[in-house]
Order: C-alpha cells, then sequence, then structure tokens
C-alpha cells in the first residue's frame, strides 16, 4: 500500500538516512525499533513530510511522487492517508478534548458538525476518554492527552497511521493505557507504523519489525522471528541491552 | 484648599471628565484597534518569513520604535499637509498612535509566536490544516493568550500618550485642563486632577485585564470553579 524507495537525508554534512526502503501493506503493524540516535524520528518526519528528504521515492498504491521536490497539493493529498501520533502529544492547548477530535474533521474536512460531533464521541469512548471530553489538554495525565491524540488521528480515518514513541514521554505507569489502546486498533486491523522501545509490545502486536541502525534498516522480519531470534549481529546487541 | 481651589477643582470635574470620555478614551481604544491589527499583519509577516514582507516589517519596526513619537505626529499632521495630505487632528492622532503602538505589538505577538512549540503547528499540518487556516485556528490564539499582558501594557501606556494629541490641536482631556489652567492659573491642583482622572481611567483598564486574564485560560468551567471553590475555603 504505501512504500518508500531510497529515502536519503542528511542534517548538513550529517547523514542520518542513507538509503532506506519500507514498504507497508493493509492491516500490517510494524514496530520499528533500534537504538536511540539512528533516524527512527527522522524516518517518519520523512514520510509525512515533516522535514524534507533529500533523495526517495513514495507510492501510494499507484500514486508515485519524488519526495524531495513533493509539491504542495502532492504533499496534502498524501497526509490525507496518514495520521502521526506524536512523543510530546501536541494537542492544541486552545481546544477541549472534543473539539481536537473534531478540528480535522469541520475544518479541513470540511464535514458538518453533527457528523463530526457524533464521529468525534466514538473516538473518544474507542479509548475511554469520553468522560474528558469538555476537558482542555493542560488538564489531562500524559496517557490521557496520548490517547486523545490517537483519537485525533484515528478520526480522520487514514489508511496508516505513523508513531513516533506514543509512551516514552510518559510515567512507566501510563504506559499500559495507551499500549491496550493501540493493540485495540492493532486487532481492528489499523494499519500502523510504531516507532517504540517497547519490545514486548512490538513483539505481541507488531506483525513486523524493522530494526534500524547508523541509518540503514538492519533487519526486518516478522515480529517474534525479530526478536527472538536475530540473524544479525547488531540487532543481537541492541536486543540484549 | 481655599475655596476658589475648591472650587475650581469641583467645577472642573466634570469639564475634564468629559472630553475624556468622549475624546481621550475613543481616541484611546481606536488608535489600539488599529495598531493591533497592524501590529499582529507585522508579526505574522515577520513569522511566516515572506520575502519581501519581512524585511519591510523589520524596517518599519525599526523606524517606529526608533523615532520619538510626537515626532511622528507632527510629522502626520504638520507635514503630510506640505505635500498635500490633510488629515484632522483627531484622526491624524490615530494614525500615528495607531502605526506608532503596532511597532511594539508586533514585537509582543511576534515573541508570542515564536513561543509556541513547532509541534502545535506540526499536528495541525498532519490533521490536514494548511500554514495559514493552522495559524488562524491554532497558533495564534495561544500567542494571543501569551501576548495579551504585553499588549495590555500597551494599552495603558497608549492610554496616557493620547494626552500628546493636545499638541496638533486635539480637544481631548489634556487639551482641556490647559485651557482652564491658562484661564485660572492654578496648575498644581488641576493638574493633579487631571492626572488623578488618568489614573481612574488606568486603574479601570488595570481591573479590566485581571478580569479578561482569569477568563483567557483554557480550564474547562468544572477546574475553574473548582479553583474558586478552594480559594473561597482558604479564605475562610
Ligand atoms: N533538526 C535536526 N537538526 C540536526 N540534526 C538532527 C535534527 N533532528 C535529528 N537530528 C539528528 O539526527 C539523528 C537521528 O535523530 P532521530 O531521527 O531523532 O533518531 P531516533 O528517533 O532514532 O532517536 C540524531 O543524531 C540527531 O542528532
Ligand atoms: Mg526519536
Amino acid at each position: 500500500m504505501l512504500e518508500i524507495i531510497g529515502l536519503k537525508k542528511s542534517y548538513g554534512d550529517n547523514e542520518i538516512l542513507k538509503g532506506i526502503d519500507f514498504k507497508v501493506d493493509k492491516g500490517e503493524v510494524i514496530a520499528v525499533i533500534g537504538p536511540s540516535g539512528s533516524g527512527k524520528t527522522t524516518l517518519l518526519r520523512c514520510i509525512s513530510f515533516l522535514s524534507n528528504s533529500d533523495e526517495g521515492i513514495m507510492r501510494l498504491d499507484d500514486y508515485e511522487c519524488d519526495m524531495k521536490s513533493a509539491t504542495k497539493s502532492e504533499v496534502s493529498h498524501l497526509r490525507e492517508n496518514m495520521g502521526f501520533v506524536f512523543q510530546s502529544f501536541n494537542l492544541f492547548r486552545n481546544m477541549t478534548v472534543i473539539k481536537n477530535v473534531m478540528e480535522g474533521l469541520i475544518t479541513a474536512r470540511k464535514m458538518d458538525k453533527k457528523e463530526a460531533k457524533e464521529i468525534a464521541l466514538e473516538m473518544l469512548e474507542k479509548v475511554g476518554m469520553l468522560e474528558k471530553k469538555d476537558s482542555y489538554p493542560d488538564e489531562l495525565s500524559g496517557g490521557q492527552s496520548q490517547r486523545v491524540a490517537i483519537a485525533r488521528a484515528v478520526a480522520l480515518n487514514p489508511r496508516v497511521i505513523l508513531f513516533d514513541e506514543p509512551t516514552s514521554a510518559l510515567d512507566p505507569e501510563l504506559t499500559g493505557e495507551v499500549l491496550d489502546v493501540m493493540k485495540k486498533l492493532a486487532d481492528e486491523g489499523t494499519t500502523m507504523v510504531v516507532v517504540t522501545h517497547e519490545m514486548g509490545f512490538a513483539r505481541d502486536v507488531a506483525s513486523r519489525v524493522v530494526f534500524m541502525a547508523d541509518g540503514y534498516i538492519v533487519e526486518e522480519g516478522p515480529a517474534k522471528e525479530v526478536i527472538d531470534n536475530p540473524r544479525e549481529e547488531r540487532t543481537r546487541q541492541f536486543l540484549s541491552r | 484648599m481655599s475655596d476658589r481651589v475648591f472650587e475650581i477643582v469641583t467645577s472642573s470635574f466634570m469639564k475634564l471628565l468629559i472630553p475624556g470620555i468622549t475624546v481621550t478614551i475613543p481616541l484611546t481604544i481606536l488608535s489600539f484597534l488599529l495598531s493591533l491589527v497592524l501590529g499582529l499583519l507585522l508579526a505574522v509577516s515577520q513569522t511566516a518569513n515572506i520575502k519581501g514582507l519581512k524585511q519591510f516589517s523589520v524596517f518599519y519596526i525599526w523606524i517606529f520604535r526608533g523615532t520619538p513619537l510626537i515626532v511622528q505626529l507632527f510629522i502626520i499632521f504638520h507635514g503630510l499637509p506640505t505635500i498635500g495630505i490633510y488629515i484632522e487632528a483627531f484622526w491624524a492622532a490615530i494614525i500615528a498612535f495607531g502605526l506608532n503602538l503596532a511597532a511594539y505589538n508586533a514585537e509582543a505577538i511576534r515573541a508570542a509566536i515564536l513561543a509556541i512549540p513547532e509541534g502545535q503547528l506540526e499536528a495541525a499540518y498532519m490533521i490536514g490544516l494548511s500554514y495559514p487556516i493552522a495559524m488562524i485556528r491554532i497558533v495564534l490564539p495561544q500567542a494571543f493568550q501569551i501576548a495579551f499582558p504585553s499588549l495590555f501594557n500597551n494599552l495603558i501606556s497608549l492610554l496616557k500618550d493620547t494626552s500628546l494629541a493636545s499638541s496638533i490641536t486635539v480637544v481631548e482631556m489634556f487639551a482641556v485642563v490647559q485651557q482652564i489652567t491658562g484661564r485660572t492659573y492654578e496648575y498644581f491642583a488641576l493638574y493633579l486632577e487631571v492626572a488623578f482622572i488618568y489614573l481612574i481611567f488606568s486603574t479601570l483598564l488595570t481591573f479590566l485585564q485581571s478580569y479578561l486574564e482569569k477568563k483567557f485560560v483554557w480550564k474547562s468551567d468544572a477546574t475553574k470553579e473548582e479553583k474558586r471553590g478552594r480559594r473561597r475555603a482558604m479564605l475562610g
């Protein structure tokens, strides 16, 4: 469904992504793992065009675009098919929980208020945040914020949702509630790419694991295989920390 | 205080208050609205990094912050007529105050925009908002909250600075007190009196500021109510 070919990205002289080929099929849950600084966030940011790429082709079904020179309209078309869940939530501070979830539907998708509200309520129910629908982001815990952020992404019904370490800004006792929501989405068949350090989640929920190091994809394969029996020395090292 | 002075001060109170309310305050409000709109445009043209506009904005702020307000006022009222542009004193004052304060408001708004985390904009992009829409819906409301105290400070300064309009024949409160002192020679008492009226106005503005600041926080009504309850409980 979504495919990246030959993605390269440097910051100054520092080459972060050195040629990444990456593919997501419908219904897949891909866990991206790897040491800190290996370029995982950069990968997601390039895929979502939050950072520009130096080289690379993106294919979404039959639609193809050069990532380096993507136009505004190409970017907005591709982004319509993607959701993004940030490490730091990035809920809109000036809007209540429900307004956060409705914003994309109303302002970007021009849906009428009533319909948007119904969808938002359904999404908040799904992530267990219905009770807090009229709260503002400043009044939520990290776990609650992240669940709302997930609802905000899911509400737009994107074909793939990118998660950048969704639980690493959370207190340990709050990671469970977010991972549970993500597991539920996975069970419903949501296509997800999840950068994570939660090996338990990667092993049990992901269908495929991608191990990144030093700007390359070093190893990838079925989740349990890669995590339980890594083929590459570099992967073994990382997993045995 | 002698009976004469007392008599002059009391009889002048309404004579001062009325131009205060009918001239000083409209002058303040209209100038401020102009400065707010212009300041916002100047700030956004800098943060949006629009070529040309950004340089213009920097240049504008350099000029208007770097020269005295009264000189700007004179250029607009006395200077422009020599090139055939005549503006009535009241409007000349509004234009001068508005243009001048816009430079200061622009700086306050620009700093506030820069204080909004990049992630707010990125999250907006990822739900399909374009840059201008994301600014209007997400960034500017938050920036406005941050800039609010500075903007209000500027408003209070403006209220006092409108007294400069007397120097270009606008009959506002300070011009009126000068007329009265001209007749009565009671400088000390009358200037104290007008200072007192300015103080009342700016005090009211300060109350308005703290009232608005309290309203203008992004907390649900339940939380606000709880906070109020706690404060009441603390006061006993
Ligand atoms: N905006 C940036 N400017 C310069 N260097 C950056 C920037 N963002 C990330 N980097 C560098 O890119 C490398 C990879 O970062 P990142 O993608 O965040 O890694 P990861 O998410 O795997 O921890 C790091 O060395 C980081 O310092
Ligand atoms: Mg990262």
